[in-house]
């Protein structure tokens, strides 16, 4: 355990290093926030709800969003697929070390950073719009709401980390892992809430593992759902989330078998 | 002595695709893509006792490194054994992977944007170092290859030279047993080169630790392996005592001769191959067997001051070696 501990702080420290990725990272993150908060803004006008959302959820969503991006999909997948491309990864494989154990505790440090970055940013825009904010009364929702996170942030690391060990059979998986996280943002609900969406569409998304990581945590936030439903989504979400680790694990023992340590 | 490593026909084909050249190449490719098989190392057995510090030799592509990556357990051969350590590689056990190293010129473990401490740091939880341990095998390395106040410095902003001796130090932190050194000297200039060198000698001996050494550096190979296996096209060619590879290898030897007055070079290719001649002094390249022969008629046809008879430098024949591949 100490090894995770102090890789952790390890990446902590190289984070902040990296002032000005960072500082960009957060810029164009704020960017998609004040963005969609105007968009949905104009959208609502003088209405006092639109799409079945009122005016304070919309903002709660719009922010609970930069949050949930900030936890959920800051990964280390582009990382891995350097790494395996190069060979860098080696250098791992031949540590007494778990890799997954290793990565899990990289991006747990570039969350903890993130996250606090965006409740700063969070905090700045409550202040700068005045705007009326949905603040769930039971504890509970709470509760379920930080499970729900929990648990997306770890389904995103599986099948982020199954899709970019691709690099272990080709030196193209910097595509896959591109659609992967572009059609993710959509389908995930990053974008705006799957109830906008045609029905038909929105069943086709719900029957995916993408809901589970924004949409569905959010809607637990705003109280839209009853508690046994929400008990439903959560085991919904523990077996996607137990399906992609055996599907990450499985690829990596493959990819492992197939490692080519390329280079040099 | 006990055997540190142990391969019994060891061999690895890698399999990469195949593409025609051009866009039309690339656009069938996506289709039907085909494949070739290379054998990168063929049925290579050796043995290598522990506390050896052995040369690998071998042109580019010959196989060395895929050898050491095996040895090391990162790649699965496709046909033969192998132990390291009493262990078999490639099954990863943290037992064994506490107990060796490997360390490639050309790649990092250090953490690049923070100082190399740090890495150590993690390196000391990794191999599960006492502090007391950390320490005391921290001293001692920082000492061998002069870190001292490197050890604070954001790694990126290192020479390539104290970068080099960092990754040595990070890679010798649990003294490994096995120690395994790809090109460790590449990149370095003349002087890193020679404490490198210096520094592994020292390691060898104090710790008592099997080396495995690849190396394009003939003063790496030389100043310090007594034993060389050298592979050609991953097959085994040579497995044995350096000086033995030279009069295995070298079928002739050096005649050297400085003379009074000028002479004709025409006249002495007709004693062996002139290598060289100014100033009045000729290098000859003479088959063995003539040795005495030529030396004879040099002094009895040419005004001769002063004659030696050398052998062909290490360096040369094992360039010459791998020019023959």
């Amino acid at each position: 355990m100490k090894t995770y501990w102090v890789a952790y702080q390890i990446a902590l420290q190289e984070t902040l290093q990296r002032r000005s990725t960072l500082i960009m990272d957060r810029l164009g993150g704020f960017a998609v926030v004040v963005s969609l908060y105007s968009f949905w803004t104009a959208l609502i006008g003088d209405k006092a709800t639109f799409l079945g959302y009122t005016r304070a959820e919309m903002l709660t969503y719009v922010l609970a969003l930069n949050i949930l991006r900030s936890f959920v999909f800051t990964g280390r997948g582009w990382q891995l697929v350097g790494e395996i491309s190069s060979g860098r990864i080696s250098s791992y494989l031949i540590r007494p070390l778990s890799y997954h154990g290793y990565a899990l505790a990289l991006d747990l440090a570039q969350k903890t950073i993130h996250v606090a970055a965006a409740a700063l940013e969070v905090g700045l825009l409550v202040l700068c719009v005045r705007g009326e904010l949905f603040l769930p009364q039971d504890p509970a929702t709470w509760v379920l709401f930080g499970v729900a996170a929990l648990l997306s942030s770890l389904l995103f690391f599986f099948l982020e980390f199954m899709i970019s060990s691709l690099a272990f059979w080709t030196s193209e998986s910097g595509g896959p892992l591109f659609c992967f996280e572009l059609f993710l943002q959509f389908a995930a609900g990053a974008f705006f809430p799957l109830d906008v969406l045609p029905a038909a569409l929105r069943r086709a998304l719900e029957a995916t593992p993408f809901p589970y990581m924004v949409y569905f945590p959010v809607r637990i936030f705003l109280e839209k759902v009853p508690p046994l439903e929400g008990m439903r989504m959560l085991s919904m979400e523990a077996l996607w989330l137990a399906a992609a680790y055996a599907a990450a694990t499985t690829v990596w023992k493959r990819g492992m078998r197939s490692y080519a340590a390329e280079g040099g | 002595m006990a055997v540190a490593i142990e391969t019994r026909g060891l061999t690895k084909d890698y399999r990469s695709p195949l593409k025609e050249p051009g866009l039309w190449g690339g656009v069938k490719s996506l289709f039907d893509r085909k494949y070739k098989d290379t054998r990168a190392v063929d049925a290579v057995s050796f043995r290598i006792e522990e506390g050896e510090l052995v040369g690998f030799l071998g042109a580019n592509g010959a196989g060395k490194t895929t050898t050491l990556k095996m040895l090391s357990g990162l790649l699965t051969p496709t046909a033969g054994s192998a132990t390291a350590l009493g262990r078999v590689p490639w099954k990863r056990e943290a037992d064994f992977q506490r107990s060796i190293s490997l360390v490639m010129g050309q790649r990092s473990q250090l953490w690049w944007e923070i100082p190399a401490y740090e890495t150590f740091k993690l390196n000391q939880a990794i191999y599960g170092l006492s502090d007391k341990d950390f320490r005391e095998h921290l001293d001692e390395l920082v000492d061998l290859l002069g870190l001292g106040e490197h050890l604070s410095v954001p790694v990126k902003k290192l020479s390539l030279g104290q970068r080099m001796r960092a990754e040595l130090a990070a890679a010798l932190l649990h003294r490994p047993r096995l120690l395994l050194l790809d090109e460790p000297t590449i990149g370095l200039d003349v002087v890193m080169q020679k404490n490198v060198r210096e520094f592994i000698k020292a390691y060898n001996k104090r710790s008592g630790a099997t080396i495995m050494l690849t190396s394009h550096n003939m003063t790496d190979v030389v100043e310090l392996c007594r034993r060389v296996i050298v592979i050609e096209k991953g097959r085994l060619l040579y497995d044995g005592a350096l000086d033995r590879l030279v009069e295995r290898y070298a079928d002739h030897k050096i005649l050297r001769a400085r003379f009074t007055a000028a002479v004709d070079p025409a006249e002495l290719a007709e004693l062996g191959v002139v290598v060289k001649y100014e100033d009045m002094t000729v290098s000859l390249e003479v088959p063995r067997v003539k040795i005495a022969a030529s030396a004879a008629a040099l002094l009895r046809t040419h005004p001769v001051a002063d004659l030696n008879v050398e052998e062909v430098a290490i360096d040369d024949i094992v360039r010459r070696l791998f020019s023959h591949i």
